[in-house]
């Protein structure tokens, strides 16, 4: 195959436009320029409006600049406090729906073994399944079983309609996988905890990491299953859904916008510090495919 | 609470579960849906779970409705008890204070100190009782919340507040299940002192045997005469094709309903099912042709606010609030078929476990101390005695005091918030209805919101 | 691990998660088939009849929301592909060293409440709002012309709300291919055209079918766009169970509708399966 490289041909590492080259070129960024500009509408709308100076309880005609609702917001426990909630769920939500999710990942594209078709069924059927029955099925488990509702009983919750999304995001990123590598580090004498960890984890990181941002923003914005299992257990979404009988006060878009920028520094941060590992971790990765 | 006997538990009862529904199959024996939140009765003598190995190493289990009660009476059907039945609770409650207390309320629904967070009025409640407020934003909406405590009250568990604060038309089915205690009135001083006359006596609680007001307000109609170009006097205008498409209506079925069968000259109180059929044809006919844009919930305010909307039905203190900030052209009318009064209210629970204090905190809300913060603060209407006056003149004070928008704002509120005697004329109370016109009124009302 | 016990490993992975599964999902489910099969209400208790026919019951009262529902997840999962695929393409074979930001940038609108960024689009496709009033005053519209309460505003809602759901899993299928193969590809004379649908294309597919499958499923149950951005008319499924189940408390024909709709996606999604291969193709 490399062969039939001409000279002058570009080395492999540079990644060449495979579809002609002056859409790849200016209309494919353009495109996703205007895309990421697309989602990122309402938020512009949401910072917007966290400068916003209400006079009345509504938060939504534009009435003067002020940057008063970033000093009001730390006096709002009201709303600081379920914001806490959402992340601590959110987050522990991420982690062990990522460990549970890519462990079935890894079996399923991995292995063989009795009972693959129920196992996809169970994978599917909570994605199918309408918030309202989730939430109020495990309701009734809870009372059932005596249980209090609270933080663990949300992740929990939150959890079980994550995993299906992690399954099928990390096996989208294992499926057609070259083992070649993985074997090779294990002919080389590496033990399988070691080839999972060198070999196997950097190879699925991306999909992992999907998977993770996946699992996160499903959390953090459950409304319907946490309003069944929350007990007194206040998270943002269930704050702002009932402040919005009211009006939702600029408080809440401060919130959402000091945790945008925050999310948003610490990855620039994380992609500065990380980056020469990670291009070490890719040409490993590149490796492993050839 | 979460320690891993709670897990075990959960595994046995997890293999429980799906025994007895193994069995239930198998033996023709009703499955375990005593557990659900709909099942309030399992409803059969021999409950699977009795029948299992399972259930003594699961106490947890035994809580299930459906699982303990083998008459399903007891705890079952709480209708059939409607009044004293499982809220044999005592009514008096022992005279002293256990020292806290947990109230379930909406966001945004007390007077908060912006500059500490605490609630002033909650403190102030405190330093004078020694009560600690655990106050609880967990009111979302009510029929959610209903979808959440409803489980633990059918199965005869404390639901962990002392205090809710429903709606009127969740009242009505609260207590009609039985699910609320009875209000020791002599426990209530202030509250038999100083609530409004109009408060008393409502049609979800006659006589207020289970609940007192919180706040409240009026449904009307708020429309936007630029956009409508004439004024809007009755609820027929919303039906009038000129309008077309530039409606809206309630998502909630008992005001939208009753507001119907207003126009239709019939007193919600009074209306027999061939008055609510009629009425849930005529908006029916309105919905088919495409008459209103939407069914709102609380959303209605920003589209009547942006003009996306000419003429919406709407709450009173939301359109002079919009008047003030959002749009100036606005106005609110209650229809001269009528409009409703809806009022919030404070319940006492089953299985709540402070009630001493629970009867303090409430009755604390009927002093002029209590509720005059707190209606300058929201801005709803106040059930107290007094409290428009005394905001009114604390306007004053505050004009006097060279604070104009602080004045303007409790203008507002003591003008708008507090309807007129003249508007009080023309607002009429929901019918209370029983469990199979609820069920009549919701299944008209659903084809008439579901296209 | 000695070689006897490797049969065991697929099983250890699958443990954990799949517990869990059945603890918190299956068997909670089990206890809602029963309920679609009592009869009751509220106040009288719910009492298990074995009444089957609540399902051809609802099927026949709601078939205009199911229909309609089904409708729209296709069209939203059409449109997320296609709005999709360019940029998880960009992202993962021009991204370079930002791949990561800007994966994180598709996402990151979606850590605000719905309610946000819900309430933001009202505002900004309000009847003379930014857009449609600019729009209005230039003439390209007529005054009457809305956005809100249509389906076009339910079908954007909910294809920007799913949009990440098609870019992640989309980007994670093509960051793994090696574009050594699509260099062989035009090195062997194939225009890039060919290139792509010979070989880009069929080696992303495992990323277009787990999209696919993120966007339908709970596309078809959604019911926060229709309620928010909808109309009557634009009623999903989502809306008929949420409204029967907490309103109207019929819990037994609201978890009835609720498993014809699970049953229902299960069907499709084999069909889905067997028609894209995704089988052969996702189990590696």
């Amino acid at each position: 195959m490399t062969a039939a490289v001409p000279a002058e041909r570009a080395p492999a590492t540079i990644h060449r436009p495979p579809l002609g080259a002056r859409l790849s070129r200016a209309v494919l960024p353009a495109f996703t320029a205007i895309a990421v500009a697309y989602l990122f509408l309402p938020i512009a709308v949401m910072i917007i409006f966290s400068f916003n100076d209400p006079l009345g309880r509504q938060n939504i005609t534009w009435q003067g600049f002020t940057l008063e609702n970033y000093l009001t917001v730390w006096g709002r426990p009201d709303i600081t406090g379920p914001m806490l909630n959402s992340i601590i769920i959110a987050t522990v939500t991420t982690v062990i729906s990522c460990v549970l999710g890519t462990l079935i990942g890894l079996a399923l594209t991995r292995y063989q073994f009795r009972g693959r078709g129920s196992l996809n069924l169970l994978i599917y059927i909570p994605m199918a399944t309408p918030e309202v029955i989730l939430g109020a099925s495990l309701l009734a488990l809870w009372v059932s079983a005596d249980v209090q509702r609270g933080m663990p009983t949300i992740v929990i919750a939150h959890v079980m309609f994550c995993i299906s999304f992690v399954v099928v995001t990390i096996r989208a990123r294992i499926s057609g996988f070259n083992r070649s590598l993985e074997e090779a580090a294990m002919d080389l004498g590496a033990d399988e905890v070691t080839t999972f960890r060198k070999v196997t984890l950097p190879l699925i990181f991306p999909g992992i990491l999907a998977a993770a941002l996946l699992s996160f923003a499903l959390s953090i914005d459950d409304y319907v299953v946490t309003s069944f299992i929350a007990g007194q257990t206040s998270t943002f979404p269930l704050w702002v859904y009932g402040a919005s009988r009211f009006g939702v006060p600029p408080e809440v878009n401060v919130l959402g916008t000091l945790i945008f920028a925050f999310a948003f520094t610490m990855i620039v941060l994380q992609i500065l510090w990380g980056r020469r590992r990670r291009a070490e971790d890719q040409a490993l990765a590149k490796e492993g495919q050839a | 609470m979460y320690e891993p006997n709670v897990f075990r538990r959960l595994v046995a009862l997890g293999s429980v579960l799906v025994l007895a529904v193994g069995c239930g199959i198998a033996g023709q024996s009703p499955t375990p849906g005593g557990s659900t939140p709909a099942a309030t009765t399992a409803g059969s003598s021999a409950t699977p779970s009795t029948g299992t190995p399972g259930t003594s190493g699961t106490p947890g289990t035994s809580g299930t409705p459906g699982a303990t009660s083998t008459s399903p009476t007891e705890t079952g059907s709480p209708d059939t008890s409607a009044t004293p039945g499982v809220s044999d609770v005592p009514a008096t409650p022992a005279p002293t204070l256990a020292g806290q207390v947990t109230w379930a309320n909406w966001p945004l629904y007390i007077d908060i100190d912006e500059e500490t967070g605490g609630y002033p009025t909650l403190e102030a409640f405190q330093q004078q009782t020694g009560v600690a407020v655990a106050y609880q934003e967990d009111i979302n909406d009510n029929a959610e919340f209903f979808g959440r405590i409803q489980p633990d009250l059918a199965a005869g568990n404390p639901t962990g507040y002392d205090i809710i604060t429903p709606s009127d038309w969740m009242v009505a089915r609260l207590i009609r299940l039985g699910y609320v205690q009875p209000l020791d009135k002599s426990l209530l001083p202030n509250y038999e002192a100083n609530v409004l006359d109009v408060f008393r006596d409502p049609w979800y609680d006659p006589g207020n045997q289970y609940s007192i007001p919180w706040q409240a307000g009026i449904v009307g109609i708020g429309y936007n005469p630029t956009l409508t170009g004439r004024e809007i006097t009755t609820f027929d205008d919303l039906l009038d094709p000129a309008f077309a498409g530039r409606v809206g209506m309630f998502s909630e079925m008992i005001d939208t309903m009753s507001m119907a069968l207003l126009s239709n000259g019939v007193a919600p109180e009074d209306a027999t099912p061939e008055d609510v059929q009629a009425a849930a044809d005529k908006l029916l006919t309105s919905a088919q042709a495409g008459q209103f844009r939407a069914f709102y919930g609380n959303d209605y305010y920003d589209a009547l606010a942006a003009g996306d909307v000419a003429l919406t039905m709407a709450w009173s203190g939301d359109v002079s609030q919009m008047q003030l900030y959002d749009n100036p052209d606005v106005q609110f009318v209650v229809p001269e078929s009528g409009g409703l009064l809806f009022v919030d209210n404070m319940m006492l629970p089953n299985g709540a476990q402070h009630p001493a204090d629970a009867y303090a905190l409430m009755d604390y809300w009927y002093t002029l101390e209590a509720a005059v913060p707190l209606t300058e603060y929201i801005g709803y209407f106040s059930p107290v005695e007094g409290v428009s006056e005394q905001v009114a003149i604390d306007a004053q004070a505050e004009r006097d005091a060279g604070h104009p928008i602080r004045a303007d704002r409790l203008d507002q509120i003591a003008r708008d918030s507090f309807p007129s005697e003249e508007m009080l004329q023309n607002v009429f109370n929901y019918k209370n209805l029983s469990e199979e016109e609820e069920r009549q009124w919701n299944d008209l009302f659903n084809e008439i919101i579901t296209g | 691990m000695s070689r006897r016990l490797r049969w065991l490993t697929p099983y250890l992975f699958l443990v954990p998660g799949g517990l869990w599964l059945i603890l918190f999902f299956v068997v909670p489910m089990i206890v809602m088939a029963s309920v679609s099969l009592q009869e009751g209400s509220l106040g009288t208790g719910y009492t298990m009849t074995w009444n089957i026919s609540v399902y051809p019951e609802v099927i026949s009262q709601y078939s205009l929301q199911f229909f309609r529902s089904l409708g729209y997840a296709l069209i939203v999962t059409l449109a997320t592909l296609l709005i999709g695929f360019p940029i998880a393409y960009t992202i993962a074979f021009r991204g370079g060293r930002f791949k990561n930001v800007l994966l994180l940038l598709v996402i990151l609108p979606f850590f605000t409440a719905y309610l946000i960024r819900t309430l933001a689009w009202k505002l900004i496709l309000a009847d003379n709002g930014f857009v449609l009033g600019t729009l209005k005053s230039l003439g390209l519209l007529s005054p009457a012309d809305h956005v809100l309460a249509t389906p076009l505003a339910v079908i954007s809602g909910l294809t920007y709300n799913f949009l990440p759901f098609m870019v992640l899993p989309l980007y994670v299928a093509l960051e793994k291919i090696d574009t050594r193969l699509i260099e062989a590809a035009t090195d062997l004379y194939a225009s890039r055209r060919q290139a792509f649908l010979r070989v880009t294309l069929p080696l992303a597919m495992p990323g277009v079918f787990a999209g696919s499958l993120l966007v339908f499923i709970p596309a078809v149950g959604d019911f926060i766009n229709a309620e928010i951005l909808g109309s009557r008319d634009t009623t999903m499924i989502g809306n008929v169970i949420q409204r029967l189940f907490l309103d109207t408390n019929a819990y037994p024909e609201a978890s009835a509708l609720s498993f014809v709709l699970m049953a229902a996606v299960l069907v499709l999604v084999a069909i889905y399966a067997r028609a894209v291969g995704s089988e052969k193709l996702t189990s590696g």
